[in-house]
C-alpha cells in the first residue's frame, strides 16, 4: 500500500499540475447516447492524476437530480432519445447541456440514418460544445472549466424566484 | 478459406459434421436485405476458416442453437434485424428489437420473495448505455437478463456501398477500445477477399498496434477491477499508467486510441530509429511501474479477498457459450487467436494461463497481469528496428468473400466482408465482447447484487461494438 501511494505521489509530482484557481463547482451527469466508447474513456481519464478534474470543483455525480450539467456523448441513437430526455427532465434548474465529442456535435457521424436522431442540438438546447474524436482529457477539462466560469449561470427557475420576492 | 454452399434441409447436418471434424463456431450472420437470403456460419480450425452458406428464399431455416449454444445471440439478431425465422430456437427472445414488452425478453420469475431490479440504460458512473434486469432474492442474484443495443447505430448497414478501402472506418469506429483489432480484422478480410497477403513489414506494424492496444486496455482493466472493490490507490495508479500508455500511442501514431493507424492493403506507419528508441525506453519504464504496482496489489488483502470465488464460470460453460479472450483463458480454456495468425508477427506465441484456472474475478485479474508481461516482451521485440511503410502483395486470387479473426484485449474479433467489385456488399463484425456477454450474465448468477459491477468489470466488455 505504501509503495502504491509513493508511486502515486511521484505521478503527481511528474504531472506538475498548476494550482486550481477556480471558484465554485459544477456537478456533471454523463449520458452515453451512442458513442464508440472513446469519449467515455477520455471523460474517465480527466479524473486521473494527470488532469484531476476534481481539484477544479468539477465532479461526476450519479444522478441527474444532483447535476448542473448534462454531458452527452454519441450520435444520439433513436433508442437513447427517451432515456436522454428523461435524464434532462430530472435535472433541477438552472441546468446546461454539453455536447461531448464530434458525434454528439453531428460531425462525421457514422451510422444508418434510420437508427440515428442526432445531432444533440436537435433534441436539447446545447450550451457547450467540446469537439474531438474523442476530445482529449485536457480539452475536456478546459471546456468544462470555461463553462463553469461562464456567467451568468442563471436559469429560469432562479430568476422566477427572484421576481416573486 | 473454404466456402461451401449448403441446402436448407442439410444445414444442421453440415454444421454438426463440421463441429465433429474439430471446427469451432466463430459466428453466424444473415445476408443484407436486398441480396439472395442466406445465413452464413463461420467456423475456424487453427488459422483455417470454413464458411457454410445456407440459401433459404423464405428466410426460414432450422435453428442451430441446440448444436451450438454460442449461436444464440447471432440467431436472435438474424431474426430481429433481417427477419429470419428459426424453428427450434424456443423461446426466440428479442435481442435487438426494443419495441416489445418486458416479458418478451426476460425469463419468467415466480416464487416467494423473488423480485426484479432494473438497472440502466443510464448508469451511475461514466459507463456505456445498456439495460439489465436482475432477478433477485434478498441480495442474491438468481438470473440476469441483459438488454443491449441501445447504442445500435446501424454501422454494418451504413458501410454497405462504400469503397472497401474507405469503409474501414466503420469497423474501426465500432469501438474505440478495440479500434485496432477491428480495423486489422477488417483489413485482413478485405485482403483475403481481393487476394492480397501481408508482407512481414505490414504484419509487424499491425502486431505492434495490436499490442499497444492490449497494453492500455489491460492496464485499464486492472484499474477497473480495483474500482469495482473501491480500492482507490490501485485504481488511481493504474489509470495513471493507462494515461502514459495512451500518451505513448499518441507519440507513435498521433492518436491516443490509435485511430486511423491501420489501412487496407498495406501499412503507412513510419517510425524512425529515434522514435522506436524513445518508445522502448518509455515501455521499459512502464513495465517496471506496472510490475511494482502489480506486486503491491498482490499483497493488498482488501483487494485480493474480494475477488476470490466471485463471478465464477467453469471451463465447460465457457466452451458451451463460446467464450473467448482473457475470460476464457482464466477459466482454463486456452484459446487465443494470436496462436493462429500467420498474417501477424506472433510466431511461437503461446496463450497465457493463470496459476489456477478458477474462472473467477481473481483469475481474470491475475491473467491480465500475466498477459501484460507477454505484451511488453512482444512490444520490445517489435520495436527493435525502425518501421517503414509497406504494401501487401498478391497471393491466391480472392473470390470477393473474406474472413479474418484477430485477438482483441477482450477476445477474438471476427470480421466477414463480402465485396461487390470494390464496394462493400456486406460487413459483419462479431467482436470478443459480443461472444462474451452471455458469459457475464452467467457469471453474475449467484453473486450478490452489489458484486455485479465487480463481476462486470472483470470482463470489462464493450457495449459499442456489440450494438454496432
Amino acid at each position: 500500500m505504501f509503495v502504491l501511494l509513493r508511486q502515486l505521489r511521484r505521478v503527481r509530482r511528474d504531472a506538475d499540475l498548476p494550482p486550481a484557481r477556480t471558484r465554485g463547482s459544477l456537478a456533471l451527469r454523463h449520458v452515453d447516447a451512442g458513442s464508440c466508447n472513446g469519449c467515455e474513456h477520455e471523460l474517465q481519464a480527466v479524473a486521473n492524476p494527470y488532469y484531476d478534474l476534481q481539484q477544479y470543483g468539477l465532479d461526476i455525480v450519479a444522478s441527474p437530480r444532483h447535476a448542473d450539467v448534462l454531458l452527452v456523448t454519441g450520435a444520439i441513437t433513436t433508442r437513447m432519445v427517451g432515456p436522454l430526455r428523461a435524464a434532462y427532465e430530472a435535472m433541477p434548474e438552472p441546468r446546461r447541456v454539453a455536447a461531448l465529442g464530434d458525434c454528439a456535435l453531428g460531425c462525421g457521424v457514422l451510422g444508418a440514418a434510420a437508427e440515428l436522431a442526432g445531432p444533440l442540438e436537435k433534441i436539447l438546447p446545447v450550451a457547450a460544445r467540446i469537439p474531438g474524436c474523442p476530445p482529449s482529457p485536457d480539452r475536456i477539462a478546459e471546456e468544462l472549466i470555461a463553462l463553469m466560469r461562464a456567467s451568468p449561470w442563471e436559469g429560469p427557475a432562479r430568476s422566477a424566484r427572484r421576481r416573486s420576492r | 478459406m473454404i466456402h461451401r454452399p449448403v441446402a436448407a434441409d442439410g444445414w444442421r447436418a453440415a454444421v454438426g459434421e463440421a463441429l465433429a471434424e474439430g471446427w469451432r463456431f466463430a459466428g453466424l450472420h444473415a445476408t443484407r436485405e436486398d441480396a439472395t437470403p442466406a445465413l452464413l456460419t463461420v467456423l475456424t480450425r487453427g488459422s483455417d476458416a470454413l464458411v457454410l452458406r445456407c440459401r433459404a428464399p423464405e428466410r426460414r431455416v432450422a435453428s442451430l442453437v441446440d448444436l451450438v449454444p454460442a449461436a444464440a445471440w447471432d440467431e436472435r439478431e438474424a431474426h430481429d434485424l433481417h427477419g429470419w425465422s428459426l424453428p427450434g430456437h424456443d423461446p426466440l427472445r428479442p435481442l435487438v428489437d426494443h419495441d416489445v414488452p418486458a416479458d418478451a425478453w426476460t425469463a419468467p420469475l415466480v416464487g416467494r420473495d423473488a423480485y426484479r431490479v432494473a438497472v440502466g440504460p443510464i448508469h451511475a458512473g461514466v459507463i456505456e448505455s445498456g439495460h439489465f434486469r436482475f432477478a433477485v432474492v434478498g441480495e442474491r442474484v438468481l438470473h440476469i437478463d441483459v438488454r443491449l443495443f441501445h447504442k445500435h447505430r446501424g454501422l454494418e448497414a451504413a458501410a454497405e456501398g462504400h469503397r472497401h478501402t474507405e469503409a474501414i472506418r466503420y469497423a474501426q469506429r465500432a469501438c474505440a477500445a478495440d479500434a485496432v483489432t477491428n480495423a486489422v480484422a477488417y483489413a485482413q478480410a478485405c485482403e483475403a477477399a481481393t487476394g492480397l497477403v501481408a508482407v512481414p513489414a505490414v504484419a509487424r506494424a499491425r502486431t505492434l498496434l495490436l499490442e499497444l492496444e492490449r497494453l492500455y486496455n489491460h492496464v485499464n482493466d486492472i484499474s477497473a477491477i480495483c474500482a469495482g472493490v473501491g480500492f482507490a490507490a490501485g485504481t488511481m495508479l493504474f489509470t495513471a499508467l493507462k494515461e502514459r500508455a495512451q500518451r505513448l500511442n499518441a507519440a507513435l501514431t498521433g492518436h491516443r486510441f490509435l485511430f486511423d493507424a491501420v489501412q487496407v492493403g498495406g501499412s503507412r506507419l513510419e517510425l524512425d530509429a529515434q522514435a522506436v528508441g524513445a518508445a522502448r525506453a518509455e515501455l521499459d519504464a512502464l513495465r517496471a511501474e506496472v510490475a511494482r504496482g502489480r506486486r503491491e496489489l498482490a499483497f493488498a488483502g482488501s483487494l485480493q479477498e474480494r475477488m476470490v470465488g466471485i463471478g465464477r464460470v467453469s471451463a465447460g460453460e465457457v466452451v458451451m457459450l463460446g467464450g473467448v479472450g482473457p475470460s476464457a483463458r482464466a477459466a482454463g480454456v486456452a484459446i487465443d487467436a494470436r496462436t493462429a495468425s500467420p498474417q501477424l508477427a506472433y510466431d511461437g506465441f503461446a496463450p497465457a494461463a493463470p496459476t489456477v484456472p478458477t474462472g473467477d474475478v481473481a483469475a481474470r485479474f491475475e491473467l491480465r497481469g500475466i498477459e501484460l508481461g507477454a505484451t511488453f516482451e512482444l512490444l520490445d521485440r517489435l520495436l527493435d528496428a525502425p518501421l517503414a511503410p509497406a504494401a501487401c502483395v498478391g497471393g491466391a486470387a480472392g473470390d470477393g468473400l473474406g474472413v479474418a479473426v484477430v485477438e482483441s484485449p477482450r477476445g477474438q474479433s471476427l470480421c466477414v466482408v463480402e465485396l461487390d467489385g470494390d464496394r462493400v456488399g456486406r460487413l459483419h463484425l462479431r467482436t470478443g465482447s459480443y461472444a462474451n456477454w452471455p458469459l457475464v450474465a452467467l457469471a453474475g448468477r449467484d453473486a450478490l447484487l452489489p458484486d455485479f459491477p465487480l463481476v462486470n468489470k472483470s470482463f470489462e466488455l464493450c457495449y459499442a461494438c456489440v450494438d454496432r
